[in-house]
């Protein structure tokens, strides 16, 4: 089954460390990323640009209106995500649960609706 | 540049359309996946299954905690995303405004920050 985990953190916490903590962590998230392709378990991953760069597009009546900024503003922020093909939940939480970011931020499991919408 | 199209909708409004038109939407939905992918915009795609399936998992002092539901309780939930190429904001903005999310929701549209250290995968 495949999972989208979405990892939120508080930006300001990120930017707050000293830079050779960010770069650790960083390094320490591809190699995970890494290990994970290598068991077959990574399908994409990646970091996303802080969320003041987000816009927010809807269209009604065929008309378009874009507003700046993330979708919801909350206390931690999306901050990148990894998809992922496992067994069951269990496996996509344990993942979950040894990417760094969960050490300090929250991820978000959700499985992939694989067989259609509606 | 790689952008990822955060879809949003509110579940129980689609919940309440009659199955054809939801059924329509998904279609529509794919069908731009191939018309992304005739002109390379398209990376991945996919629908997420309801909020209600979602699990949040925290790590403090080694410690893993899990709990249910979705990260942020809103009026419209993350109903799936799209991952495309696009040259600039404004084209990724024009992807948005083709998928039939952003006519029933709202479209959240956030650039990747791209490392090439990352393993190749899609």
């Amino acid at each position: 089954m495949k999972y989208l985990c979405l990892v939120y953190v508080e930006e300001k916490t990120l930017h707050a460390m000293p830079q050779n903590e960010r770069i650790a962590l960083s390094n320490e998230s591809m190699a995970y990323c890494d290990e994970l392709q290598k068991q077959g378990q990574l399908l994409a991953a990646s970091p996303l640009h802080p969320v003041e760069t987000a816009t927010t597009v809807r269209v009604r009546e065929g008309k378009t209106s874009t507003t700046d900024g993330p979708f919801a503003e909350t206390k931690e922020q999306l901050g990148g995500y990894l998809l992922i093909d496992v067994r069951d939940l269990n496996d996509a939480v344990r993942i979950a649960s040894k990417f760094p970011a969960a050490q300090y931020g929250s991820i978000e499991v959700r499985p992939l609706k694989e067989h259609g919408c509606a | 540049m790689k952008f990822m199209l955060i879809v949003h909708h509110n579940e129980d409004a689609f919940e309440k359309m009659d199955k054809e038109t939801q059924s329509q939407l998904l279609t529509e939905s794919i069908e731009l996946t191939h018309q992304l992918h005739a002109t390379g915009q398209y990376v991945h795609a996919s629908p997420l299954h309801p909020a209600a399936t979602a699990v949040i998992v925290r790590v403090r002092e080694d410690t893993p905690l899990v709990t249910d539901g979705p990260f942020i309780e809103t009026r419209e939930q993350i109903a799936g995303y799209f991952l495309v190429n696009a040259r600039d904001l404004n084209e990724a903005i024009r992807i948005a405004t083709r998928v039939p999310g952003a006519r029933i929701g709202s479209v959240e549209v956030r650039p990747l920050i791209e490392i090439t250290e990352l393993p190749k995968t899609v």
